[in-house]
């Protein structure tokens, strides 16, 4: 989709050429429609002038040389006349009758127009020259005289071609500076716009909740629905949620009331039915707490979500230190320092909870947390010093439904949930050896775009 | 030993109180938030199992009001929240252990007894093992020496307190207040019959009797036989 800011360039530009030739023309035309009529006139005077020095000589009419112009001597003066006479055979046979020249048309014979009055269209005139040519009929000695005067219209052409050049220099130059204006004042008339673009950006870096609602007016509709629109999203994400999360708290008490039941002493003489039932249960509270993760998982990640690891980090790791009473060094580094991943808090507590509490389960004493930011993508690495995973079961361990890990106590489901949120997350989940001599998990994720 | 349990399920309250009953524990059972604030802070608990999701004042509340006041019974979370965050902000409000439903029985049991453990200095312990004596919880046997004894639960739960505060003076009166619950009739005759019955079945040196002040527990020492 193109810019507005191009749109409006092209529309400018395209409006501004076509008014701006369309008057240029019209105003030559004017003109030289006008500056001919003019002529024309003139030049019926000088017919008038002629005819008016028409005499009768010795042997035939000629033309008084006294009362003539002397630019009508000077050779391509640029004015020039014929004077036809016996012009009722005129069209047929012209040298049959006599024909009166200016001296300075030299060689160059005028064309007698076929019309009497202003010719319309310029005659051919010596040395290229272009002629407005006027044609008078008289009657004169009897005869008829058609006297043509023409005067050289060249000068007039040249200046009108240096006036459009100078005129499309002046109009193109007019054309770029108004348009650089209209950029500059088009950019600042979008600034808001532009403003509301980089909120809505910071937006999906989870760097803010909602878009400031101090924009000009025209903008003021977006910018409120983008924002009750993400209130809304918000609270239905929260409020199901919500609703999950009482299920779970609905379902889970019964089930350790049914735990409990199942360990009485009064159905200890049947071990195998305690056995069969209790297996059972296991199922449905693995299975409840698996779907009740993927289902909190399965709304959208809140706009502006974000997980500070210098923040979150810490209290998670004096959790794991105190849930596992041991001697066990649990270390983390994050590169660079301050880092922020633009993830739900949640979601990451329970990845990296998941993760760290099932290295810290198989680690004899060490357990180290990694997480690199580089490029558009985000590295975790959680690495142990316990036995470690066989290559050859590592597949297996990362195929849904397998418990490696549950003869340690706990789920056994941590892998699991972890797959669960990576899948979520658009990340990959590998396993390794690990240079601790333990388990390497690596998890990639992209960056949100 | 003497607990609460603040759980505002009736079915499971029951469960957990007759469990832990058996298992030697004085029960008391709460199930609104704004009551166990009050007792747990009055009354001298061993331990507090609470659940979050409470009427009248949320668990979370509970514990931190009791933490602000100075209360430093450790405190088991009992919640259907399983989420990391969840359990984090437990432990940031106080908790010493985090235990998410549904739960097995035994599960409930190894973590109030190590809690129990922890709060009493002997952490990095499996067991309850003190003075030349192996506690059996799950039995209610004392090992001596790889002999078993059997116990009845009053002796147990005598043992048993008495082993959680070694070389201690234990008053008649602390006795009462940490072995029954709130509802039962104390008696201080009943504490010395136990001891005397413990007594016989251990040696005499194992509990001494500190006239007017109360009982001290020495163990079996090294070479002591009788």
């Amino acid at each position: 989709m193109k810019s507005i800011q191009q749109r409006l360039s092209i529309g400018l530009a395209s409006v501004l050429i076509l008014v701006g030739l369309a008057l240029a023309q019209t105003s030559l035309w004017l003109f030289d429609t006008g500056l001919r009529g003019s002529l024309g006139s003139e030049l019926q005077l000088e017919a008038d002038n002629l005819l008016a020095a028409l005499v009768r000589g010795e042997t035939s009419i000629e033309v008084d040389q006294t009362r003539l112009s002397p630019v009508y001597q000077r050779p391509f003066s640029g004015r020039y006349f014929r004077i036809e006479l016996q012009a009722d055979r005129i069209e047929q046979q012209a040298d049959t009758g006599l024909t009166l020249r200016s001296r300075s048309a030299w060689d160059h014979t005028l064309v007698i127009p076929e019309v009497a009055g202003l010719q319309k269209s310029l005659g051919d005139g010596p040395q290229q020259q272009k002629l407005l040519v006027y044609r008078g009929d008289y009657r004169r000695f009897g005869q008829d005289v058609a006297i043509i005067v023409a005067r050289d219209y060249t000068p007039v052409l040249n200046s009108f071609q240096r006036l459009r050049w100078i005129g499309l220099g002046a109009g193109g130059i007019a054309l770029v500076v108004i348009l650089i204006l209209q950029r500059v004042i088009v950019r600042r008339a979008l600034q808001p716009l532009d403003s509301v673009r980089q909120q809505v950006k910071q937006l999906q870096q989870g760097q803010r909740t909602e878009l400031d609602n101090q924009v000009p007016e025209e903008l003021a509709p977006l910018v409120q629905q983008i924002n009750r629109l993400l209130l809304h999203t918000e609270e239905t994400l929260k409020r199901s949620r919500n609703a999950l999360g009482n299920l779970g708290h609905a379902l889970k008490t019964p089930l350790a009331v049914l735990f409990s039941i199942n360990a009485r002493s009064e159905l200890q003489g049947h071990p195998e039915v305690v056995e069969s039932m209790r297996a059972q249960l296991d199922n449905i509270r693995q299975r409840l707490a698996r779907e009740l993760g993927r289902a909190r998982l399965a709304g959208e990640a809140l706009p502006g979500a974000h997980f500070n690891c210098a923040e979150e980090l810490p209290p998670l790791f004096a959790t794991l230190q105190h849930i596992h009473d041991r001697d066990l060094q649990l270390h983390w580094q994050t590169t660079p320092d301050h880092l922020r991943l633009p993830w739900d808090r949640e979601d990451l507590l329970e990845l990296l909870g998941n993760l760290l509490d099932n290295a810290c389960k198989w680690a004899s004493t060490q357990v180290r947390l990694a997480i690199t930011q580089a490029d558009a993508r985000v590295i975790l690495m959680v690495d142990d010093d316990g036995p470690g995973i066989d290559p050859a079961r590592r597949d297996q361990v990362l195929n849904r439904g397998t418990r490696l890990d549950e003869q340690v106590a706990g789920h056994g489901l941590g892998l699991g949930i972890v797959r669960d949120i990576v899948d979520h997350l658009a990340g990959t989940l590998s396993l390794e050896r690990s240079p601790l001599g333990g388990l390497r998990v690596v998890i990639s994720l992209p960056a949100p775009t | 030993m003497r607990l609460l349990i603040v759980e505002d399920d009736v079915a499971l309250a029951d469960e957990l109180t007759a469990d832990l009953g058996r298992s030697g524990y004085a029960v008391d059972w709460l199930a609104d938030g704004r009551d166990a604030q009050y007792q747990g802070a009055s009354e001298p608990y061993d331990l507090i199992v609470l659940d979050l999701g409470l009427p009248g004042k949320p668990g979370l509340d509970v514990l931190r009001e009791w933490r602000a006041g100075g209360l430093t019974t450790p405190v088991l979370i009992l919640t259907a929240r399983d989420h990391w965050a969840e359990r984090i902000d437990g432990l940031k409000a106080g908790a010493d252990d985090y235990l998410t439903k549904p739960f097995h029985p035994e599960e409930l049991q190894l973590r109030i007894q190590s809690l129990l453990r922890r709060a009493h200095g002997l952490a990095n312990q499996a067991h309850l093992e003190v003075g030349g004596l192996h506690l059996d919880e799950s039995r209610q046997a004392v090992i001596r020496n790889g002999n078993d004894i059997i116990l009845t639960a009053a002796e147990f739960s005598l043992l048993r307190y008495l082993m959680l505060h070694p070389q201690q003076i234990v008053s008649k009166l602390q006795l009462l207040e940490h072995l029954y619950d709130g509802e039962t009739e104390r008696d201080s005759n009943v504490i010395e019959v136990h001891v005397n019955h413990l007594r016989r079945k251990l040696g005499k040196a194992v509990i001494e009797t500190r006239r007017g002040q109360g009982y001290k527990f020495h163990g079996v020492t090294a070479g002591s036989t009788s």
